[in-house]
């Protein structure tokens, strides 16, 4: 229905339109008079055609006060919500619009309106307040609750962690919001009257809607908006205001078995699409592809974190787009300061390339490495960061149970030195060798790795930090020797597979002499990355390893199908040498002969020893430090110690040093943990606090955004359509319901009544000028 | 040649012309500098008497023997042309004396003015041509009326009778030609001035009337333009002249319902004049008078022709 920028002018001018009946009643009574002759022929036609004079008189008056009428709602600005209200239909007075807030809503387009570019999220926004605009304009009470993907997301458990952050300031998981109150608290605008008085608070509220970090998708916001429409018996509408990505819409089965009831209740369904542009097949089953490059990972891929120690790292580019891609130069930044950059060649369409690049820090302490692409369609994913706690030096715990210091060089000797060779290499590393009972009184989280050497026995209170500290991420290396006895290994360590220790031992063996074929290496490096550099073509040190001695594995051992049991090395008897469990979060290896060259020879002047155990290290300490690279939403978990360490904790948010407090609480399993929350930027984040005796500590972490939101490709029209089949619904697009400049909602009816006006007036002439006289000009 | 617009005089001069006699001389005047030869050629045995050749006359008719003997032109008149008896029937109807609004745009005479100064130029030119010209002025009867003479000196009581002071009644055709019939003592031109609004019927039985008599008869049907053209615009009160009836309306609307009117007016008066044979001319008031009057004489040439 017609609305009018101006009602006021409206109604003072619409009186005018009487004034041709006034004008018509003056003139009735200011006649002329004229004597006439020719009376009988007047009456004649004034007989034949009063009801044809009657008529035209009263259309060229109709036309008269048209006119006026027309110009004076073309003055007052007159619009019809044709493309809105259509769609508002008039009946229903509550909108629920979820707004898609996910990063790759950040997509940018070229704005046809302001100029420049513009993103999804942009063209969302503008078309909520267009809607808004609309709603006030239309007569009738209405109601809108506005919603963001992101913040309705904490109101469900649905969503995978990651994709979602956690219910805002409650310090918790997320769970299913409730009561109203919640319900409010989730929704940025919950049941607002959209009123011309309040639009300029309303829009307002929708300008405060920020593009978040977040891959979240529509079926927890579907789902919390359900909550608004509950009771609520009369009609209403959905808007989902999203940008319709292939992940989210391909298998939406969630987000159908959300929407379904809703349209069953007769909620009108509207899915706003923001993505959109001009040239894309709307019928087609495959994904519309979109160009877009995403850093997925940045990974440190070995050396020890520690200072002056060359740390190598590797960055993972993957091309999400339908074209190949070539020579992306990527910019390196170490604590913010730009580092010489690399360059990948080449990633085919839907490929991933890796860069490696490596990065020195000289001081101790926590440093973020941040790698950037080239701008592109979509910024976030453009930029990814990783942390880094630099020591001065690692700790490696080493139990060493069988030898003593008087029996001259043994297994723990051999080991440290190839941990930390001197000098020379410095590889950050500093063993520390311990007796077992160590095990039970040391803090072993403060170690990279645990290696233990040939023990003979380890009691209960023993075993069990250790495979704690294995289940938290820690990495175990047991290596065997004359001393470790398998029946207590394998009743105390495997425990028929519940223990750390991967496999049971049957006893130490004699590598038997193959005289057939005397020149086959002892050891074969199987396809495990901390052997990779060894492995694949023959490797001279390697290969004059000489192995004497070993512990077998029982014969009839089959390790369970999900044990996750690896080789790292085999015999040429295609028996193991060194095999891999995995324990929680860490990682136990065991290598089945000495680290001392008594059962073998390695360990004696053949450099791939050292190659094979700072390999080793390096894969077990990453198991450690890869849980600080978290996505963002996920909860930033600062594990304290209690007695030792202060419960005040402060977080430094990125990008601009955001400080937050938190007090550290006690977990259930008695711990203490300060636990960040909001961790909806991506960055570095940094956390503080003190010891008891004052002493200040630091801990850092990396947030990223999650690279699954990074694929651009979209869903098809005729997809969705297949995807959404039973449930109805109208599919916009929000460039075409964006407002223009000073708009305030709908189209213009200025140049149609224009139109109008034009014609009535020419109508009103042809009329007037068929009932008039115009004498014919003689000529001459 | 000189445009019509040039040759005639046009009614707004004409106005200017106080005296209906001097109006009635100047029309006649302009009419006969414009003709080459006399209006009248009669042709008869009954030699009447020698007339002075005047500019017009047809040559045939020059008495060369006269011209050879006197060396002077001299034209023979006989008896059947020196005996047409002109009478001038001027319609002095209340409906007559229209005089439209807009006085500035036309030419200010009335239909009865404009009817008075064709009858009187006519009369003079029947006068100068030695006919015999009598005049009445009627409504619903004969109100004024001068038998017909020969005399120069008679266009004085032509014109006296026209501008005698009118009752402007109605018109009564029926009666008035009846009388007429029955008064007029021989035969001879009736020429009538009229807008004819009345009962046609009664027209029609009394031009039947007059030609029974064995009159021929000539009818100039004077109206006004504004009669024609009905050219008004804006609310108008139209009071009749002759009917006790008023119309308040936008003329514009009746416009067309009152052309077609007229024009079934026209015809059917054109109708009823072709039945009784007489010679029925439409002139506009807004018409040069002579130039009305040179189409008459011409027409009537070729009548006689």
């Amino acid at each position: 229905m017609p609305t009018f920028d101006f009602t006021s002018l409206l109604w003072w001018g619409l009186p005018l339109a009487a004034a041709p009946i006034v004008i018509h009643l003056i003139n009735l009574l200011r006649h002329r008079v004229v004597d006439w002759a020719a009376m009988e022929f007047l009456l004649a036609s004034q007989r034949k055609y009063r009801t044809r004079i009657l008529l035209k008189q009263l259309l060229l008056l109709l036309l008269r006060i048209l006119a006026i009428a027309g110009l004076v709602a073309m003055l007052a600005q007159p619009r019809w919500t044709s493309a809105l209200t259509s769609l508002l239909g008039g009946r229903r007075t509550v909108h629920v619009v979820l707004l898609d807030d996910s990063f790759s809503m950040g997509e940018t387009f070229a704005d046809a309106v302001a100029g420049g570019e513009t993103t999804a999220f942009g063209r969302g926004r503008r078309m909520v307040e267009r809607l808004l605009e609309e709603l006030a304009a239309t007569p009738g009470r209405h109601e809108l609750s506005l919603g963001r993907f992101s913040q309705l997301a904490a109101a469900t458990d649905s969503e995978l962690p990651g994709d979602s952050p956690p219910a805002a300031a409650s310090g918790s998981q997320p769970s299913p919001a409730e009561t109203d109150e919640e319900q409010s608290r989730l929704f940025d605008l919950r049941g607002e009257p959209v009123t011309p008085q309040n639009l300029t608070r309303l829009r307002r509220a929708v300008g405060d809607c920020r593009l978040s970090a977040f891959a979240t998708g529509p079926t927890a916001a579907v789902r919390a908006a359900a909550a608004v429409f509950a009771g609520h018996d009369g009609g209403g509408a959905i808007w989902l205001v999203t940008d319709l990505r292939s992940r989210d819409w391909m298998a939406a089965e969630d987000t159908v078995a959300a929407l379904e009831p809703l349209a069953a209740a007769g909620i009108e369904i509207h899915l706003v699409d923001t993505a959109a542009e001009a040239d894309e097949p709307a019928t087609t089953t495959d994904p519309l592809p979109r160009p877009n490059l995403a850093i997925e990972q940045i990974e440190m891929v070995g050396g020890v974190p520690a200072s002056d120690v060359l740390l190598p790292w590797e960055v993972t580019v993957r091309n999400l787009g339908p074209e190949p891609v070539r020579d992306i130069p990527l910019v390196i930044r170490e604590d913010e300061a730009d580092r010489p950059g690399v360059q990948l060649e080449q990633i085919p369409p839907g490929d991933t390339a890796t860069a490696r690049f490596e990065s020195r820090f000289p001081a101790a302490g926590g440093h973020f490495v941040e790698v950037e692409l080239p701008a592109d369609r979509l910024a976030a994913d453009n930029r990814r960061t990783a942390a880094v706690e630099v020591v001065n030096k690692a700790d490696v715990l080493i139990i060493d149970g069988a030898s003593s210091p008087n029996d001259g060089p043994g297994d723990a000797f051999y080991l440290a030195t190839a941990l930390d060779p001197g000098a020379a290499a410095a590889t950050g590393l500093r063993p520390r060798i311990e007796p077992p009972r160590s095990l039970a009184t040391l803090d072993l989280d403060r170690f990279d790795s645990i290696w233990l050497v040939d023990l003979p026995r380890l009691d209960a209170t023993e075993i069990q930090p250790l495979e704690d500290y294995a289940r938290r991420g820690g990495g175990v290396v047991f290596f065997t020797g004359p001393a470790t006895r398998p029946d207590v290994v394998n009743q105390t360590l495997f425990r028929d597979g519940a223990g750390i220790f991967p496999a049971p031992l049957a006893g130490a063996v004699d590598l038997l002499t193959d005289p057939r074929n005397p020149d086959t290496p002892d050891i074969i490096a199987e396809d495990h990355p901390v052997v990779a550099i060894l492995r694949g073509r023959r490797n001279p040190f390697l290969d004059a390893v000489r192995i004497d001695r070993y512990m077998a594995v029982e014969r009839s051992y089959q390790p369970p199908p999900d044990s996750g049991l690896r080789r790292l090395l085999s015999l040429r008897n295609r028996a193991p040498l060194a095999i891999e469990k995995p324990c929680g979060e860490g990682l136990a290896v065991a290598i089945l002969t000495t680290a001392a060259p008594a059962w073998n020879s390695w360990a004696r002047n053949n450099p791939s020893w050292v190659v094979v155990m700072l390999e080793l290290e390096g894969q077990l300490a990453r198991l450690r430090r890869r849980r600080e690279n978290l996505l963002v939403g996920e909860p930033l978990t600062l594990p304290l110690t209690p007695g030792v360490d202060r419960i005040d904790v402060e977080f430094l948010l990125p990008p601009d040093g955001l400080l937050v407090r938190q007090t550290a609480a006690t977990t259930p399993a008695g711990g203490l943990e300060a636990r960040l929350t909001d961790t909806a930027s991506p960055g570095g984040y940094t956390a503080r606090w003190q010891t008891v005796a004052g002493e200040p500590r630091e801990r850092i972490a990396a947030i990223n955004v999650n690279p699954t939101e990074s694929a651009l490709d979209r869903i098809a029209q005729s997809q969705l359509a297949r995807v959404l089949t039973g449930v109805p619904y109208r599919y916009e697009r929000a460039d075409q319901l964006e407002p223009d400049g000073a708009s305030r909602g709908g189209s213009s009816l200025v140049r149609p009544l224009l139109v109008l006006l034009l014609l009535i007036l020419l109508a009103e002439q042809l009329l007037g000028y068929l009932v008039s006289y115009h004498p014919v000009r003689r000529r001459g | 040649m000189i445009p019509a617009s040039k040759r005639y005089l046009p009614p707004e001069a004409l106005a200017r012309i106080g005296r209906l006699e001097l109006r009635a001389r100047t029309v006649v005047d302009g009419v006969l500098a414009g003709m080459h030869k006399s209006p009248y050629k009669g042709n008869s045995v009954e030699f009447l008497q020698h007339r002075e050749y005047t500019r017009g006359d047809d040559l045939r008719r020059v008495d060369w023997k006269v011209w050879g003997r006197q060396d002077r032109l001299y034209i023979k008149e006989f008896e059947d042309e020196t005996s047409l008896r002109l009478f001038l029937l001027v319609d002095g109807s209340a409906s007559m004396d229209y005089r439209p609004p807009r006085f500035a745009q036309t030419s200010g005479l009335t239909k009865f003015d404009y009817a008075a100064t064709l009858a009187a130029s006519l009369g003079w030119l029947g006068l100068s041509q030695g006919d015999a010209v009598g005049c009445a002025v009627f409504d619903d009867r004969v109100r004024a009326s001068v038998p017909a003479r020969t005399s120069r000196s008679h266009l004085a009581s032509i014109v006296a009778n026209l501008e005698q002071p009118r009752q402007q009644q109605p018109s009564d055709f029926r009666s008035v030609f009846r009388s007429l019939g029955e008064t007029l003592p021989r035969r001879g031109l009736v020429v009538i001035f009229s807008d004819l609004f009345g009962d046609r019927d009664d027209l029609a039985k009394g031009l039947r009337l007059l030609r029974q008599r064995g009159h021929d008869i000539a009818i100039f049907h004077v109206l006004d333009d504004d009669e024609l053209d009905f050219p008004f615009d804006g609310p108008t009160r139209f009071e009749g002249l002759e009917m006790p009836e008023e119309l308040t309306c936008n003329p514009r609307a009746l416009r067309a319902g009152y052309l077609e009117a007229v024009e079934a007016f026209l015809a059917d008066v054109r109708s009823r004049a072709a039945t009784a044979r007489c010679d029925y001319q439409l002139v506009r008031t807004g018409q040069p008078v002579d130039a009305a009057l040179v189409n008459f004489l011409a027409r009537r040439s070729r009548v006689r022709s």
